[in-house]
């Protein structure tokens, strides 16, 4: 029980949250400034100070089964304030991308995800799929004719649900797996720290406290709340809904297709593209916005895993808006190129979803949930 | 000399406007004396002035100005006495101008003005009782430095005398130079960036050493015993172990003192006795003919490891296992090759540092321990590390880590070690897990109770200074051969260690490294500088014949008149320094370089037969003489007076700040500056009370453990005989509270007015002294 734990250090744990980009985590001399500095941890048992010390003596379970390391929005105050520069917020950052690669199957994806040596094969992966099936099915045309220029004419819409429907379904059941595996350890966690009574998760209490967060998650409220780096907030509210529009365009579309049996390209006087179009805007102002600021920010250098997903989500925007503009422009050689290309970043952006660092969505979720859930204050 | 005197009064800085000038001028000429006035002595006009008064004959002055304790360069002038009244700190920056009162018929005292006269007649007084010193010439006179220890401090002293042009002596009691340097197997860094470990230095520093040909190397030699006083000290050595007649007789033990019925034998008997206990060596005032002749001595002796008391540290299973070590074991293990354990000879791959033993009761160190044992935690670590790279830890359980100055890096640096684990905590229990351990630990840094397993534990033990064994000194002084009374420093070799660095309790010993706290490698090097300067300066000061410490540069020394001795030894035993040797028959044999010119022994003789040319028992007595007791046959209500006797170093300088604050106190009181308030003799206080002042006080520094007293011992012997003057008033019927000693350290300045005010209500209530008017 809590009372007495025995500690065994875990060194490689260490070497590995420093490559990934915690390397100053053996700075800290437990101060404290970082969790009075952070405008978002609660009261009692703030973080990241006892993160830090848990990061210097290598205890895995004490960090990666711990709510705690979701909860926070590295918004940077404790980096800007650590008197040692320790970077708090970089070694969170570090733990939770620890976290992601420890709660996905297959691992090899996750290690793949954070190397950047693999990143060839990432993109190469989808390039095989499609040719190798659209070959094989004839689904995809390198000759497509008509008179004006139509994606499914050379990729074909078939093609495209053949391999993302399944992939969306795999995705779901690789989330399934870790958030059942990460609410149970978290749970455990707090449970042997007595921060909630010693029974299962009340399913119907829980799900009461994920609508009950709804609101600060769609308000990005808890971005508000950071000092500094604060226009964070906004790039992330841009970024957010445009996936969240993007969602709900390629659904409508979905159902649009196979209910009643209308095949795009759309016109563009109808609203749902209205929505697409500002959306896929959005989207690339929004990952500008945030690659702008991180290139800015010295104090909290990124990482790898930070650009490779800010990369596919400008990727995806920008070859998504290209293809539909060439498209429109009528020069269909460019406009099916760039289309094959937007699709690889689709399918790099899905696939590794939950590997990559995209998938604090459902785990920073769930972490909020939780926290609401035990009133952890 | 011829004095010719004359007083100046200095009438700037308000003087002129808060008293009346011209009737201050009167006091002087009414003794026949001349009296001149200047608006601002202390300008170049002022002391052009002053410098014609002296071509025109004039020699003795009385400077009637600021404090004694600025523009003391200004008004020093060669082959003159000068005496300086404060005026203007002590009388019109801390007192109101008396007005006058409206109706006539009201009596008037005007307290300022009659302050400020008898300042003027106390100078003159003085004046007339003083001299101008000659300084003490020593009959032979070495420059050489002896330094004692060739470990790092020993080393790096010799080096740094030697580089100043001086011949050095290095004596060490092993067979090779390095001391605990040379048995470690890395050390903590000693210069910037102040980062990792480093090799051990001290062989490049021995290399060093021996390139000096001023320098001499004598290993295997310990000193039998230092004889003489500084500038002079003769100085006999011999081998480890050796017994010669030479070496250091030992003071009789106090219960030898004394006869069958504990009567005090007389000093023929007790020296007889004495012999008979230190049979077969020759006493203290017989120099060695062979001996050697030195200047002055560096003790850097250093230290011996802390040994764990029976049963202290059970809980931690020292004693029980032998795998929980100390942190001096440890580093001979490490120093002989790879970390392991010493019951089986395995792998230690996991260590636990454990640095304060006291569990949850107390946080505080192993005995003799500090900075350094947190500093060799983190090297000690490290070795863990370096020995198992892969897959070493080595976890350092604290109250305290301390990493001064720059070694905050060499924190940061052991840090960053994957494998080094640190935590605040309070170890609870080392018990036994298999072949290894379990080391239990509450309220960590890591918030609850835990538990490491460990291969070995280590205790981080402290360093014990040699001189708590030993004397190793062995001066051939009456007092004894080691330092007095040092055990309120744990035996470490120290007088003053926040005020005094270096100094010991003996005049040209200047101790230095681990014989004086613990210290890293690096703190004993730069301390080794600190302490050869010191004796550079001891063996500089000796040859002009002046003081060296605490009073720089100061050329009087006790003078006895021994016709009148009755040989009671007391100044002999008083002497915090050690200074004065007395014969068999009892009579004190001075040695003025040792001396440190308190006149703690002037305060001490019963029958005041010493002096010192500029202070003296009659200048002070005369002084006390010369302030007027206003009686009732002068006022219908005559104030009070009341003497203040104020220490120098500190109280003095208190009281000049409460004057520039223009804080305000009684001018009912007359105020001496003494050396220190070990040199008060009774015979001033019998004196004023016999003369009808109302009462007497003594201000200086703080004793006891914590004492402040520059004379180390002063203030504390004032405060006993203060105790037993108590007899002396009630055989003049006067009450005990007349007499009255306080205590005030230098930044407490705001507390004088509180401290005189409040004995000058005392007094009033006691009422005035019935002898007034006699």
């Amino acid at each position: 029980m809590s009372n007495q734990y025995l500690v065994e250090p875990d060194v490689d744990f260490i070497k590995e949250l420093e490559a990934l980009g915690g390397d100053t985590l053996k700075k800290c001399f437990q101060c404290a400034t970082c969790s009075v500095a952070c405008p978002i941890a609660p009261d009692n048992n703030p973080f990241p100070r006892k993160e830090m010390i848990a990061a210097s003596w290598g205890l895995k379970d004490k960090l990666v089964k711990n709510e705690d390391i979701w909860l926070c929005h590295n918004c940077g105050d404790c980096t800007t304030l650590c008197p040692r520069g320790a970077k708090p917020g970089e070694v969170l950052s570090a733990v939770r991308s620890y976290a992601i690669t420890e709660y996905a199957t297959p691992k090899a994806f996750g290690k793949m995800v954070n190397d950047p040596k693999k990143l060839p094969i990432l993109f190469l992966i989808p390039v095989v799929i499609f040719i190798v099936l659209g070959t094989l099915t004839g689904l995809l045309n390198f000759a497509p004719g008509g008179d004006e220029v139509a994606h499914h004419l050379f990729f074909s819409t078939w093609l495209v649900d053949l391999i993302f429907v399944p992939l969306a379904i795999a995705v779901a059941a690789i989330f399934a797996l870790g958030v059942k595996r990460f609410l149970g350890d978290i749970h455990e966690n707090a449970i042997q720290q007595g921060r909630t009574e010693n029974k299962p998760i009340d399913a119907k209490a829980f799900i009461k406290s994920l609508i009950s967060i709804l609101p600060t998650i769609l308000k990005h409220d808890k971005f508000n709340e950071c000092g500094e780096n604060k226009e964070r907030g906004t790039s992330h509210l841009l970024v957010f809904y445009s996936f969240v529009a993007l969602f709900v365009v390629t659904n409508i579309f979905f159902v649009v297709l196979y209910v009643f049996q209308t095949h795009g390209p759309y016109s563009q006087l109808n609203p749902v593209k209205w929505l697409a179009n500002i959306a896929g805007i959005a989207l690339i102002i929004g990952a500008s916005m945030m690659i702008s600021s991180r290139r800015r920010n010295s104090d909290q250098p990124s990482g790898y895993k930070d650009w490779y997903l800010l990369g596919l989500v400008l990727g995806l925007g920008v070859t998504g808006m290209l293809a539909e503009a060439t498209r429109l422009a009528d020069l269909a050689g460019l406009s099916y190129t760039i289309y094959f290309l937007h699709l690889v970043f689709v399918f790099n952006l899905f696939a590794f979803l939950p590997f990559s660092k995209l998938a604090h969505l459902v785990y920073r979720t769930i972490a909020m949930t939780y926290s609401e859930y035990t009133g952890r204050k | 000399m011829d004095k010719k005197y004359c007083v100046y009064i200095c009438t700037g800085c308000g003087i002129g406007d808060a008293l009346d000038i011209e009737k201050l001028t009167e006091v002087p000429d009414e003794e026949g004396i001349s009296c001149k006035t200047h608006p601002i002595l202390c300008s170049k006009e002022g002391v052009d002035f002053l410098k014609s008064e002296i071509a025109d004959g004039v020699n003795t002055m009385a400077i009637c100005a600021c404090s004694r304790r600025v523009n003391y360069d200004v008004f020093r002038f060669e082959g003159c006495i000068v005496d300086r009244v404060n005026l203007r700190e002590q009388v019109v920056w801390t007192h109101p101008v008396c007005e006058k009162p409206a109706d006539e018929d009201e009596e008037f005292i005007d307290h300022l003005q009659m302050l400020a006269e008898d300042y003027i007649k106390m100078s003159m007084a003085k004046l007339e009782k003083i001299n101008l010193p000659e300084p003490y010439k020593l009959e032979s006179f070495s420059k050489k430095v002896l330094v004692i220890g060739g470990g790092i401090t020993g080393i790096s002293a010799a080096i740094d005398a030697a580089k100043a042009g001086y011949e050095v002596t290095v004596v060490e009691k092993d067979a090779i130079l390095g001391g605990y340097a040379a048995k470690i197997r890395k050390q903590i860094p000693v210069s910037s960036p102040y980062e990792g470990l480093i090799d051990p230095i001290i062989g490049s520093k021995i290399t060093e050493l021996e390139a000096y040909s001023n320098i001499t190397i004598k290993t295997e030699t310990v000193v039998a015993r230092i004889a003489g006083e500084p500038g002079n000290f003769t100085v006999t050595m011999k081998k480890p172990s050796e017994k010669i007649e030479f070496d250091v007789p030992f003071p009789l033990p106090e219960k030898m003192k004394v006869d069958e019925n504990g009567k005090d034998l007389d000093a023929e008997a007790q020296y007889a006795k004495y012999q008979e206990y230190n049979e077969g060596k020759i006493d203290i005032l017989k120099l060695d003919p062979n001996g050697e002749k030195y200047g002055a001595v560096v003790l850097a002796a250093g230290w011996r490891p802390y040994e764990i008391e029976d049963n202290s540290c059970a809980h931690l299973g020292y004693g029980e296992f032998p795998d929980v070590i100390t942190s001096h074991q440890f580093e001979e293990i490490a120093s002989r090759g790879k970390v392991t354990r010493p019951s089986d000879g395995k792998d230690a791959k996991s260590v636990v540092f454990i640095q304060n033993p006291g569990k949850d009761e107390d946080d505080s160190d192993f005995d003799y321990s500090g900075s350094v044992a947190s500093m060799v935690a983190l090297k000690q670590a490290k070795y863990v590390r370096e020995d198992y790279d892969a897959d070493g830890k080595a976890f350092v359980f604290y109250q305290h880590m301390r990493t001064p100055g720059l070694q905050e890096n060499f924190y940061k640096s052991i840090q960053q070690d994957e494998g080094i684990f640190l935590t605040k905590g309070n170890v609870m229990s080392v018990s036994k897990n298999g072949a290894g351990f379990i080391v239990e630990a509450d309220n960590t840094l890591l918030g609850e109770k835990i538990q490491v397993k460990a291969d070995m534990v280590v205790l981080a033990t402290g360093m014990v200074p040699v001189t708590v064994d030993d004397p190793v000194i062995n001066l051939a002084y009456r007092q004894g051969p080691g330092f007095r009374d040092n055990d309120i420093f744990n035996g470490y070799c120290d007088s003053n260690f926040i005020c005094f660095p270096y100094e010991t309790q003996r005049t040209g010993i200047y101790a230095a490294g681990a014989v004086r706290r613990n210290m890293t490698i690096e703190e004993s090097m730069e301390d080794a500088a600190g302490a050869a300067l010191k004796a550079i300066q001891c063996i500089e000061s000796s040859n002009r014949g002046v003081s060296v410490h605490p009073r720089s540069g100061d050329m009087t020394f006790p003078d006895f008149f021994f016709q009148r001795c009755t040989q009671c030894k007391r100044c002999t035993e008083e002497c915090p320094f050690g200074a004065l040797d007395d014969d068999e028959k009892g009579t004190p044999k001075p040695n003025p370089s040792r001396c440190r010119r308190c006149g703690t022994c002037m305060g001490a003789c019963p029958e005041r037969i010493i002096g010192f040319a500029d202070y003296n028992i009659d200048s002070i007595g005369s002084m006390v003489k010369a302030i007027g007791v206003p009686s009732e046959d002068d006022f219908d209500e005559p104030p009070l007076r009341i003497l203040g006797l104020v220490c120098e170093n500190d109280a003095y300088p208190a009281m000049d700040i409460a004057g520039l604050n223009r804080l305000q106190y009684s001018a009912d009181v007359r105020i001496i500056p003494v050396r220190c308030l070990g040199s008060v003799n009774v015979i001033w206080i019998k004196d004023a009370l016999a003369q009808g002042m109302d009462g007497v006080f003594l201000l200086g520094c703080k004793h006891g453990d914590d004492y402040q007293c520059h004379f180390v011992k002063g203030s504390e012997l004032a405060s006993i005989r203060m105790k037993k003057i108590g007899d002396a008033l009630s055989s003049l019927a006067l009450e005990d509270e007349r007499v009255a000693q306080f205590e005030v350290a230098i930044d407490e300045f705001d507390k004088v007015p509180t401290i005189i005010n409040d004995f000058v209500d005392v007094v009033e209530g006691l009422g005035p002294n019935p002898f007034k008017g006699f």
